[in-house]
């Protein structure tokens, strides 16, 4: 049977046809028919339609909304798409994957947006944690500082309060004119501690020096020493020979490092 | 028959011509029974508001396409309905029932046609319910199956658990005899 040949079976296939019933190779086979412009087959479907339509109008009714006629002719005037009713549609494909693809970029905006807060928050927690570090830092120096000044305190004290202690005090000489010194000495173990207040900084190139002098010997030294910002300078001596025995203490201006044996002049004496 | 497919099919040229006023006419002539038809494959009233200014949107764009050897203006546009709502139906996850929507939606009590369209449908559906009266209520299924929910032989025979055969010879008895019934 030639396929453009309109035969009883097409007859038989084109209501379920127009109806939209048929399918499989039922379908096929008719479909190829009608691709050859059957003549036959154009006139009956448009039969079987005009049945339908009949069909079509067994139902009752329905009054569309006002809205409704109001959007398609606004819509049809601005040549625009359907407007969108109140419902969203949820059951078609594109939706779908529109949701989908919203949700997605949803998700990965939130990611992003999780990664610069995380991230910047680890930056502010780096930041913190370094501020931390340099107060602790700051802290442990301020506490060394205050246990190395306990430390001498509680030394000068020990000097001071120890049995047999005796202090002597100092006087400016010269350039160092109005300067005073008070030496603390603890005749039982040699240890000596010497304030001096009010005396210029030393000239570039130069020291303070102090020594003790026992009678009747050369001077001895004690340490070299500088002042702060406001004059003031402590020296700690470990071992006075002879301590009990009354010495004078003095302090000249030396090269810088000191002398075995003064050189400079005197600038301080009790 | 229709006394104004001249005029209708005359609407259809201007409307294809960009005559809004035409558009508007061939909606207040036709989208009630349209929005009934939507709303009976449907069962949503909201759906079928919305698939009605589709369809209507596609008469404004496609009245080119419109060729009165073939259909009445009503016809068309009736089975663009039609096809657009099976499309829809076709895309829903259709584990409900249709037919149990209609018969708890109390928006099929909605029904306003006035004047002469009362008197015409009236009789139209009358004589269409007839003709459905007619059939043995097995065809009167398949056919329904296939019109409103746009089943196929075989998911028809599936849904009624019924063979393959028996369904297609229920349609196209019941085809016979519709169209009989309604030439008469």
């Amino acid at each position: 049977m030639a396929a453009h040949e309109h035969t009883a079976r097409f007859d038989e296939l084109l209501p379920a046809y127009a109806l939209g019933a048929l399918d499989g190779d039922e379908l096929r086979e008719l479909e190829a028919h009608i691709a050859t412009g059957c003549a036959e087959c154009q006139r009956q479907i448009a039969l079987w339609q005009g049945d339908l339509e009949e069909l079509a109008t067994a139902v009752e009714p329905i009054a569309p909304s006002a809205a409704t006629r109001e959007r398609v002719l606004r819509a049809a005037e601005a040549g625009a798409t359907v407007v969108p009713f109140e419902r969203p549609r949820r059951t078609g494909a594109p939706r779908w994957l529109a949701l989908a693809a919203t949700l997605l970029l949803a998700v990965a905006l939130w990611g992003i947006y999780q990664q610069a807060r995380l991230s910047g928050e680890a930056g502010r927690l780096r930041a913190e944690r370094d501020g931390l570090a340099r107060q602790v830092a700051g802290l442990e120096r301020r506490l060394d500082q205050t246990q190395a000044d306990n430390r001498r305190l509680a030394k000068t004290l020990s000097l001071i309060t120890a049995p047999g202690a005796h202090a002597i005090q100092l006087a400016g000489l010269g350039p160092a004119q109005g300067a005073v010194g008070h030496a603390f000495i603890n005749p039982k173990t040699g240890e000596a501690v010497i304030y001096a207040f009010d005396l210029p900084a030393p000239a570039a190139g130069t020291t303070y020096e102090l020594w003790w002098i026992a009678a009747g010997r050369p001077p001895v030294p004690a340490g070299t020493f500088g002042v702060d910002e406001h004059g003031a300078a402590r020296v700690e001596v470990d071992r006075v020979a002879d301590a009990a025995e009354p010495k004078t203490w003095a302090v000249t201006i030396e090269p810088a490092g000191g002398r075995p044996q003064p050189s400079g002049p005197i600038i301080l004496k009790g | 028959m229709d006394p104004r497919p001249s005029h209708e099919i005359d609407l259809m040229r201007r409307i294809g011509a960009g005559e809004g006023e035409a558009l508007a006419e061939i909606f207040d002539l036709h989208s009630p029974l349209v929005l009934g038809l939507l709303f009976r494959i449907l069962g949503r009233r909201s759906e079928a508001e919305e698939i009605l200014q589709e369809v209507f949107l596609q008469v404004w764009t496609q009245a080119g396409r419109y060729d009165p050897d073939r259909a009445s203006p009503r016809g068309w546009i009736l089975m663009l309905a039609r096809s657009r709502a099976l499309d829809r139906i076709r895309r829903r996850d259709s584990s409900r029932r249709r037919e149990e929507e209609v018969a708890g939606d109390p928006l099929l009590a909605a029904v306003h046609p006035v004047g002469t369209a009362r008197l015409e449908a009236v009789e139209r559906k009358s004589r269409v319910h007839s003709a459905l009266d007619g059939l043995t209520p097995e065809q009167r299924r398949c056919i329904e199956l296939a019109f409103f929910e746009g089943l196929t032989h075989s998911q028809i025979a599936e849904r009624l658990q019924a063979p393959l055969g028996t369904v297609k010879s229920r349609i196209l008895l019941g085809m016979n005899k519709l169209r009989q019934a309604l030439s008469s």
